[in-house]
């Protein structure tokens, strides 16, 4: 019996001392990073390094690759377009063409200087794993002219190249498309190098000295995946992490009141967009689907749900987008609607099928239903997982569509020009001046000019109330004392190799 | 012993099959398409077709189902295309973290089930009985992610003790293996305490006194021994449900497990994932299991005897 005990006793520390030393895996220890090191908890998980596979267009690893990667060409934090390896960039004679000529003294981390070999090795490796960026660019070919220039031709005239390039990441020559073990310890020419990345764990980086921007001022970035959020709130307010963002309304105030903690919001590309499925026999008709719009107060609904992140929306995208065009709003008044809903012949009787995929969003939809529901409208509320939602929404299964609509490319191109075309069949519309409109703008080098078409198009979107456009986005962001300068980014990508902090 | 093991791991091998067919037609039976989640809403339709041929889902139901089981008899889990390796791959590196984290919790709360289990056990209906009572289904009732937040709340925020959430160092295993052990520990510590006083009220026990033995004696060196019996049993039936809790934990903890795998892999339809984490759960409960009716047979020579004949 003594043996029994003894062993027992034995196997529960064995056990306790294993698991203790066994977790021991890197990263910080709980409270706080130290000098110039940061650490950064993103909304989304970083789950591959590889910009050009089928996580590319993923936030997470959008996020990763800028602070690895060097892009031709990418957007700063007011959504113009800036070089990155590229110095300057020019049309062909149609915008079918685009040369980009790659600044000297660009290298990897490895000391290898970035040529156009890699750039179109690059290109052609995103192209052969075939993942959601190579979509952008179907048939797409690029050549280099010589070590320094690149050419980028498309099948058709495609004035957006540059800004579609901003999802592009150039990596050395020679990784080939199955190589996945080269994204362990990737070598790019971005600002950083990776140290360590345990997907959907953490990524751990150091400054790159050799970038040709100059060292960033940071000696480590470390951007750790927290998917709850208030683990996230509690670790920037424990100090255990020094940046947070897309923080929701109701947590900022408690941030606001925390010591050391700038909380700050920066109008996002992002548009809640309810599309209205025209093809559904109930909403044929513009009247129909203007009187819906008109029947919901929006002013309300956002003051009291996102009273610091959402603004009444007076355009189809936000403001730093090219194309943002200013609308007339439309206003609440639930007479009318009812009033137009009664003249064009709604059926009162009959169920629209709302749609939407993120849980985050229920309480704004069922405010949405709520509002219809007093102009006698009623809706089927139908909260879907994300598969189902994205089938259902390519085959038109839904009567009103809701999504948060973001244009990461700042180009009114990637929204309205790829959304509302009658070929694109995403919302039952169709409308040959409208596609004219958009054929013209997409295929015009000229940035005002593809302004001014982007404006007309997105007017007769807006009377033709294909979808409502109840709010435009803000995002928030906070972080710690240690932290003096941070440029909060409208598209969720924050820029580290800027960041400057107090502590040496 | 040896044929007791080798006739359960035949058995094990068909619920081996079972769980993999099983598991095979619930993410088919799912809606949604997982390559149209891959590629997002703007792929081209030759873009869809591509994918879809290579990944086998253009062949029939049947086709799909025979050489999934061939390639699972040769240990091939198949490719995630979401993260551009081995299914098996992505898992195993996740399993280290989610067993740290089972391992250490079912040790809390074996320790802690059995403290308690003995305390109130010893004498039934007396105060320290009423108060663990008291305690163990208020610990099995509360909701496991919000023991979790109130655990932050006191020793991250509120007393700057632990590391709040992610990994690194043995300290930042205390908050989540706590939060995932105490239901377990209410378990372990109810069924210890059931199986103390009905053990104190047996002939042996009563013999055992009358040896001159001490209160002390008594409980640790024999009822307690056959009070194991059936905490082994629902030790060994638990380590499978505990995997299942560490889901939650794993979120609300940012702990880098299974858990959050799993979450992305269902929510993506990402198939070869969803079947290579069932496929390993199911062989580690198997062999829990296995363990758990091999100890039994230890600590109870009955067992042992009913074996033999």
């Amino acid at each position: 019996m003594t043996h029994f005990r003894k062993s027992t006793a034995t196997a529960a520390v064995a056990v306790l001392l294993l698991t203790a030393c066994s977790t021991t895996t890197g990263g910080t220890a709980g409270g706080g990073t130290a000098g110039r090191d940061l650490t950064a908890a993103g909304t989304y998980p970083i789950e591959s390094l590889d910009p050009h596979g089928a996580q590319g267009a993923t936030t997470g690893t959008q996020l990763a690759a800028q602070a690895i990667f060097s892009r031709l060409v990418r957007p700063d934090a007011t959504g113009q377009v800036t070089g990155d390896l590229a110095e300057k960039w020019e049309p062909g004679a149609t915008a079918a063409q685009w040369n980009f000529h790659l600044r000297s003294g660009a290298t990897f981390s490895d000391g290898k200087p970035v040529t156009s070999a890699d750039v179109v090795a690059s290109f052609e490796r995103m192209q052969k794993l075939d993942g959601p960026n190579a979509a952008n660019f179907p048939d797409y070919e690029m050549t280099a002219p010589s070590a320094d220039q690149v050419t980028l031709t498309a099948p058709a005239p495609d004035a957006s190249i540059p800004r579609k390039l901003g999802l592009f990441y150039v990596i050395p020559a020679g990784v080939t498309a199955e190589d996945t073990a080269f994204f362990e310890r990737p070598v790019g020419s971005g600002p950083f190098t990776v140290n360590r990345f345990a997907p959907s764990e953490v990524l751990a980086m150091s400054a790159n000295s050799k970038h040709w921007a100059g060292a960033p001022q940071l000696d480590r970035l470390e951007i750790r995946t927290i998917p709850d959020l208030s683990a996230r709130l509690t670790a920037l307010r424990t100090g255990e992490v020094d940046v947070v963002w897309g923080i929701p309304d109701d947590q900022l105030p408690v941030l606001r009141g925390t010591s050391g903690v700038t909380v700050e919001t920066v109008p996002s590309t992002a548009v809640f967009t309810m599309w209205f499925n025209s093809s559904s026999p109930a909403l044929k008709s513009p009247k129909v689907r203007r009187a819906l719009w008109q029947a919901v107060d929006f002013a309300t609904i956002i003051k009291q749900l996102y009273p610091e992140t959402g603004a009444l929306a007076d355009g189809l995208v936000a403001p730093p987008v090219l194309g943002y065009a200013k609308q007339e709003p439309v206003g609440y008044d639930p007479q009318a609607a009812k009033a137009a809903l009664r003249e064009a012949g709604f059926e009162s009787g009959e169920k629209l099928r709302l749609q939407f995929s993120d849980a985050e969003f229920r309480p704004f939809v069922q405010a949405v239903a709520s509002g219809l529901a007093e102009s006698g409208v009623q809706v089927d509320v139908l909260e879907k997982e994300k598969a189902v939602f994205t089938k259902d929404l390519l085959a038109l299964n839904w009567d009103i569509n809701f999504q948060q609509l973001a244009t990461p490319t700042y180009d009114a191109a990637s929204n309205l020009g790829r959304l509302y075309p009658c070929a694109a069949g995403r919302t039952g519309y169709c409308n040959k001046e409208l596609d004219a409109l958009l054929a013209k703008a997409g295929a015009s080098a000229d940035e005002a000019e593809r302004a001014e078409l982007y404006g007309q198009a997105g007017q007769i979107i807006w009377r033709d109330a294909v979808g409502m456009y109840p709010m435009t986005v803000k995002l928030a962001y906070a972080w710690g004392k240690k932290v003096t300068e941070f440029t909060p980014d409208p598209s969720g990508l924050p820029d580290f190799s800027r960041v400057k902090l107090t502590a040496k | 012993m040896i044929r007791m093991i080798v006739r359960r791991l035949l058995i094990g091998l068909f619920v081996m099959w079972g769980a993999a067919s099983v598991i095979f037609i619930i993410v088919r039976a799912a809606p949604g398409d997982p390559v149209t989640v891959f590629l997002g809403p703007d792929a081209s339709r030759e873009q869809i077709d591509r994918l879809t041929a290579a990944l086998g889902l253009d062949r029939p139901l049947y086709e799909q189902y025979v050489s999934y089981l061939g390639d699972v008899l040769r240990l091939d889990f198949g490719e995630s295309y979401r993260l551009g390796r081995p299914a098996m791959e992505a898992v195993l590196e996740r399993l280290p973290a989610t067993i740290d984290l089972t391992l250490t919790a079912t040790a809390i709360a074996v320790i802690a089930g059995l403290a308690l289990g003995l305390l109130a056990g010893r004498r039934p209906g007396g105060a320290v009985d009423r108060v663990v009572s008291a305690a163990t289904i208020a610990l099995q009732s509360f909701p496991t992610f919000w023991v979790g937040i109130m655990l932050v709340l006191t020793f991250a925020l509120g007393l700057r003790l632990l590391p709040s959430a992610g990994v690194g160092t043995p300290a930042h295993l205390v908050l989540p293996a706590v939060t995932l052990a105490l239901p377990f520990t209410a378990i372990v510590a109810r069924l210890t305490r059931s199986s103390i006083t009905e053990a104190m009220s047996e002939p042996y026990v009563q013999t055992a006194r009358s040896k001159g033995l001490t209160e002390r004696q008594v409980l640790l060196g024999h009822a307690l021994r056959n009070s194991l019996i059936p905490v082994v049993t629902i030790v060994g039936l638990q380590m499978g449900a505990l995997m299942g809790g560490a889901v939650i934990v794993e979120n609300v903890f940012a702990w880098p497990g299974l858990g959050s795998l799993v979450v992305g892999a269902v929510a993506n339809r990402d198939y070869a994932v969803v079947q290579a984490v069932t496929l390993l759960i199911a062989g580690i409960v198997m062999v829990l299991n296995l363990a758990a009716d091999v100890l039994y047979t230890r600590l109870d020579p009955r067992i042992r005897t009913e074996a033999r004949s």
